[in-house]
């Protein structure tokens, strides 16, 4: 049976939901999926268990009454564990596919979020490694600290409230490593603290850090990580680094989980599937080029698509949730959407911009590989491999690498490697935004199709 | 509290739980083996973009711990 909604909005975040209770608000019949078995997205993610939930969270109850007013909105029905895996036009409308669903729309607002950016170094596919995003997740959805010693790491505003909360909850920080300087992190701070805009929720977190004495390094980095005799992460090598992300000195530190991020990439896997435009934003990241109506670009004109949240840019919640309320006007052709909602977001995207600016990830992280580290996890590829690739077989971009090296060709379809790789090749904008289009958003096996029936 | 086998053992879990928070809590941090290289991994990215948790979920390979839900009486295997 085909599933038919005026309005199908794909990602239940922040940007999402506002999206379908405007869009709803405004008399729309609208159809919200989500993968996830909770709405919230990454930001409001919870267990479903009240008082763990508040403890968890700095304001979850914004996020649980708009949740509320979508899950209450009869004009809203809700798909959740609904992972879309591919989407494509047929017949002027938009077809997203599901392993138990089909869906048809002639108006799809994208809501899909991002990632944690990950960069390559030595061991970073031992178990112990993981992002700072999972580090949050484990923690808000599941009430799980992940490990006993916990290094977070990276750079950007997001490492703080990750690290406040592990602690928080009775976790071991054994260590915050921001590679950006202190000077310029002050100032991030302080433009963060000034804004009216928060990019990670509540500010409590420096004090928490403090109160509980973990330690807050600048300009330093984790550069390689190393196993146990059981294969498990023992220790990792701390840098202290140079702008430029050069090793300066480095020493040892013990610990059994990682939590590791460098901001974080859009989610654009879509995009490239419907032919939508994408371009290179301010931070190299690739994102949904968007109108002033959050309206996406592309060339058939009986269907409309827009995109809203992180997936058009990172920015933080409150963005998203200011995206997502001008994209449901826009596709409910709502004439309502008000001068000070579009204020609000150019200021809020302004915001995001000049911070970004605070936490640059600097080409140095290349000087940290060695020719056994692994740049494709999925398809196990290595330095030397696509160094090879590059200086023997004529490799001039990251498709070219991928071709003749498998690299970005596994499971995640290049969705953890693909920015380093662009950036192994110093990526022109074209090669990049290819290598971030997939045919397929989620690659499932040919068993499981075929299970559901479907082959 | 709910039970669920991993290799196998017995292992307890609080329902509402991902696989690879239960996995975690009871010290379980190797989910697969690689095919090339027959390296071990576990959850990296967190959040199902990154397939490296996958685990044999009630006889099902290539299934992500981190967006299952663990339920009572699941089997969970190693991925080799
Ligand atoms: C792991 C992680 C943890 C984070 N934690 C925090 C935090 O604690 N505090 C903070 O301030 N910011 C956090 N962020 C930043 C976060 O990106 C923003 O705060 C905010 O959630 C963005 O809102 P959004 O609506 O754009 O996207 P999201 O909240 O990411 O929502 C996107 C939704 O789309 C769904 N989706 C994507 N693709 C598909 C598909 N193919 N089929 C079905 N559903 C799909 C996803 O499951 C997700 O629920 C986190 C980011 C990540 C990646
Ligand atoms: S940890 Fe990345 S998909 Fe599960």
């Amino acid at each position: 049976m085909i599933i038919n909604h005026q309005i199908l909005v794909l990602g239940g975040g922040p940007a999402g939901l506002n999206a379908a209770k405007y869009a709803a608000n405004a008399g729309a019949d609208v159809g919200l999926i989500d993968s996830g078995v909770r709405l919230g997205g990454q930001y409001w993610r919870h267990t479903g268990d009240i008082s763990v939930d508040h403890a968890m969270h700095h304001n979850f109850d914004q996020g649980s009454l708009l949740i509320d007013a979508v899950l209450t909105n009869p004009q809203i029905k809700v798909y959740l564990e609904c992972q879309i895996w591919s989407v494509s036009i047929v017949n002027d409308s938009i077809v997203l596919r599901s392993l138990f669903q089909i869906f048809q729309t002639q108006k799809l607002i994208i809501a899909t979020g991002a990632y944690d950016r990950s960069i390559p170094f030595p061991g970073w596919d031992i178990p112990g490694v993981i992002t700072a995003g999972a580090a949050q997740a484990l923690l808000k959805g599941s009430g799980v600290i992940a490990g006993k010693n916990i290094v977070v790491a990276g750079t950007g505003p997001f490492l703080l409230p990750v690290a406040a909360g592990i602690s928080r909850h009775g976790g071991n920080i054994v260590g915050v490593l921001e590679a950006a300087y202190k000077t310029s992190w002050v100032k991030g701070i302080t433009t963060l603290i000034r804004s009216p805009f928060k990019i990670v929720e509540g500010f409590g977190y420096i004090k928490t850090l403090r109160k509980n004495k973990v330690e807050l390094r600048f300009g330093h980095a984790v550069t390689a990580a190393h196993a146990g005799a059981d294969g498990l992460l023992e220790s990792v090598t701390v840098a202290n680094i140079d702008r430029n992300f050069n090793v300066k000195s480095t020493y040892s530190l013990k610990c059994d989980v990682a939590a590791i991020s460098w901001g974080f990439t859009p989610d654009t896997s879509i995009a490239g599937a419907l032919d939508v435009r994408q371009r290179v934003n301010h931070d190299g990241s690739v994102i949904i080029e968007v109108d002033d109506d959050q309206r996406a670009i592309q060339s058939n004109a009986l269907i409309e698509i827009y995109a809203a949240g992180e997936s058009t840019g990172i920015g933080g919640s409150e963005l998203a949730l200011a995206e997502g309320a001008i994209a449901g006007l826009a596709a409910a052709h709502d004439p309502g959407i008000s001068n000070q909602l579009r204020k609000l977001r150019r200021r809020a995207q302004k915001f995001a911009h000049t911070l970004s600016k605070v936490y640059p990830v600097a080409s140095g992280w290349q000087s940290w590989l060695t020719s056994e580290t692994l740049i494709c996890r999925c398809e196990e590829v290595t330095y030397q491999t696509v160094r090879e690739a590059a200086e023997e077989l004529g490799a001039i971009d990251a498709r070219g690498a991928k071709l003749m090296t498998r690299c970005g060709m596994g499971m995640c379809q290049g969705r953890i490697c693909g920015r380093s790789i662009s950036d192994l090749f110093d990526g022109n904008q074209v090669d990049r935004i290819q290598f971030a289009s997939r045919p397929i958003i989620t690659p499932i096996t040919l068993g499981e199709l075929a299970q559901e029936g479907l082959l | 509290m709910i039970t669920f086998t991993f290799n196998g053992v017995e292992l307890f879990a609080i329902s509402g739980q991902s696989v690879s928070a239960a996995l975690l809590t009871n010290n379980e941090r190797i989910t697969r083996y690689t095919r090339i290289n027959n390296s071990p991994r576990g959850l990296f990215c967190g959040i199902g973009v990154c397939f490296d948790c996958l685990l044999i979920i009630d006889g099902k390979p290539n299934q992500r711990g981190c967006i299952t839900m663990v339920q009572s009486g699941m089997t969970v295997e190693i991925q080799k």
